[in-house]
């Protein structure tokens, strides 16, 4: 390949385009500043999870017969469960493996659903149909039996589980990435890119993704709870994580059972996941903003 | 030549030597399906493009300049929507026979083409330099930071003002003009032989065409570029074009150098359009409309296509296809009329597959 050689114009030699991205992507970020707020509680909650053996006040799978179903007090910060363990520090212990599978399950399922979606919507006709409707027999099962069935096809195993997820949600991600393609595919400027000559596979991501990406970001956040609830479920019916091991799904459900008596078991990780949601919801607006150009002044 | 008897058939013209023709278009057609059946709504154009010429393709709206230049490049749906038969000789090779992946390696590389919305033309969340260098990143391996310098240059060339600064900006800042400029930009970065101009000024203010016309024949020039510009303003023609095809009905119906079509209109229809532009230089007499419509494309007459509408019509006009072939005495002035052009009064020929 050489250069080809362009006219006149002296080179004027400014820096290139991927630090004055971050900075504009920055900018956008302070305009908005509830999306640091996502930002910090999100890091936040990362590091609890990795520096979760610091934190804790003690030892998540340590069973107490003396201390079962005591509600929030000095020594048992947020109480303890129906085995008398420390709900403060499953919690925390508990991140680490439901931050994994909530957020790698729904990255796994963006990037598969989003790709297929953006395929079917932009090429139509045989193919459009021929994975929209492989997309609704996927949807028409319901979700928990979807991962039941994916595990029990793969085995239990946390990769698996990731998979399974993933697996639940890629119908969603691709309905939803097909819809905004449709009208994207119409626009005057892809059909300029195809008069430049760029190939299908350019267009789409170069061009069409970034103009979708926003709606599957916000979506993508919510579902993230989704994820860690479903991972729960198949905890339960013994095909996710093995009990001792704290996950905020497992908490939740196991905590279902005393409701009444000791809320504390449901409601804490419960604000576990409410506060990641959040915290991912206001970063995927702040992302979705930072897309925009026209916000980007 | 457009008087050059040339079928489908023939072997591709000599480019080398012979002249400098860069695109040799016989017998184009273009058939869209409507409900099942397929109607031409470009039928047997053909067409010789000069290196550095500007051939300008007019005609009122849905007569097929655009489907012609969209045809061309190869841009249309797939053959179930569309059938294009016919041929066009480009260096060699037939633009209609190529594979796609061998046609996507010379669109926006050897063809280009830009639009009449410059307004929705450029992605919306791509900064400018972006969109500018990537046909370089794409059709020459450009790394990014080379075709963001080569960006900087096409904006220069196409005379934005403050273009380091403008790379970094988003379609939304630009206004229509510098809009249709950066789509030249585009169209242009890989010095292509061929620009297909479709209406490049309609959606621009009228100080605003003109510059941008201007830039085109600059460019054009120093480029050594043929442009076929695809318009419905006669006033267009005049300015730039160097020979003037004129569409009706998705026929060519005239054909000639651009002075002597505007010296010697032959076709009732190129009259009639001429008669129906105000002049503010000259008195034309009072402003005519051309009565009636364009027939609709599942209902073309089976003769000439414009005698339902034509002034001079004779009853032959309305049985039998004229042909677009050359005045008597002018070789290079085709006329598809039988009362204007006795050569034309026998299907010859010309343009046909």
């Amino acid at each position: 390949m050489t250069a080809p050689t362009l006219d006149t114009a002296p080179d004027t030699g400014r820096g290139t385009g991927a630090p004055r991205f971050l900075a504009d992507l920055l900018r956008v970020f302070n305009a908005n500043k509830l999306s640091w707020l996502g930002l910090v509680l999100f890091v936040g909650l990362c590091l609890a999870a990795v520096f979760a053996p610091l934190l804790a006040t003690h030892d998540p799978i340590d069973q107490s017969i003396l201390y079962r179903l005591r509600p929030p007090s000095d020594s048992h910060w947020l109480g303890t469960d129906s085995y008398g363990r420390d709900v403060f520090s499953r919690i925390l212990y508990g991140a680490r493996i439901s931050l994994i599978i909530g957020l790698a399950s729904i990255a796994l399922g963006l990037v598969v659903g989003g790709a297929l979606g953006i395929l079917a919507g932009y090429r139509g006709g045989w193919v459009d149909q021929a994975i929209m409707r492989v997309m609704d027999v996927l949807l028409s099962f319901p979700t928990l039996i979807m991962g039941l069935l994916v595990v029990a096809m793969l085995g239990a195993s946390m990769l698996n589980l990731i998979i399974a997820i993933a697996f639940t949600v890629v119908p969603k991600f691709a309905r939803i990435a097909r819809a905004p393609t449709i009208a994207v595919r119409e626009r005057d400027y892809i059909e300029a890119c195809r008069a430049l000559g760029y190939s299908d596979l350019r267009i789409m991501v170069v061009h069409i993704l970034p103009n979708v990406l926003g709606e599957i970001l916000v979506l993508a956040s919510l579902w993230t709870a989704t994820a860690i609830r479903i991972e729960a479920s198949l905890s339960f019916i013994g095909l996710g994580v093995a009990p001792p091991t704290p996950t905020w799904g497992g908490m939740i459900r196991e905590g279902f059972e005393y409701i009444l008596d000791a809320p504390w078991l449901s409601i804490y990780p419960g604000l576990a996941v409410l506060l990641l949601v959040f915290s991912l919801n206001l970063l995927g607006d702040g992302l979705r903003d930072a897309i925009d150009p026209k916000l980007r002044e | 030549m457009p008087s050059t008897p040339n079928s489908a058939s023939d072997p591709a013209p000599d480019n080398a030597g012979v002249s400098d023709t860069v695109l040799s278009v016989r017998g184009l057609t273009t058939a869209f399906n409507r409900r099942g059946h397929f109607h031409a709504a470009v039928r047997h154009v053909g067409f010789d493009l000069q290196r550095n010429e500007t051939l300008c393709l007019v005609g009122e709206s849905g007569c097929g300049k655009s489907v012609t230049a969209l045809s061309l490049m190869r841009l249309l749906p797939g053959r179930r929507q569309c059938r294009v038969s016919g041929s066009a000789w480009f260096d060699g090779q037939d633009l209609l026979a190529l594979s796609e992946p061998a046609m996507t390696r010379l669109r926006g590389a050897r063809l280009s083409m830009i639009f009449q919305e410059p307004m929705t033309s450029l992605n919306p969340v791509l900064p400018i330099g972006a969109q500018v260098g990537e046909p370089l990143v794409f059709h020459r391996g450009l790394s990014r930071q080379e075709a963001e310098r080569e960006a900087l240059r096409l904006l220069d060339l196409v005379k934005i003002p403050d273009a380091a600064r403008r790379l970094r900006q988003f379609p939304h800042q630009f206004s229509g003009g510098m809009r249709q400029r950066v789509m030249i930009a585009m169209a242009l970065a890989c010095r292509p032989d061929i620009l297909f101009a479709d209406e490049p000024t309609t959606a621009l203010d009228v100080t605003i065409q003109a510059q941008v016309l201007a830039l085109l024949n600059d460019l054009r020039q120093e480029r050594n570029l043929s442009l076929v510009l695809i318009t419905h303003d006669l006033g267009v023609v005049a300015s730039v074009a160097d020979r003037v095809a004129v569409m009706y009905a998705g026929e060519i119906v005239e054909q000639a150098p651009a002075d002597r079509l505007f010296a010697r209109p032959s076709h009732p229809y190129t009259e009639a359009l001429l008669r129906s532009i105000p002049r503010s230089d000259r008195d034309v007499g009072e402003l005519r409309a051309i009565s009636g419509q364009v027939p609709p494309i599942h209902r073309m007459p089976a003769g000439c296509r414009y005698a339902p509408r034509c002034p001079v019509a004779e009853a032959a006009c309305l049985d039998a296809t004229p042909a677009l072939a050359p005045l008597p005495g002018d070789p290079a002035h085709a006329v598809r009329c039988r009362v204007r052009n006795p050569a034309a009064a026998s299907e010859g020929r010309i343009g046909h597959a």
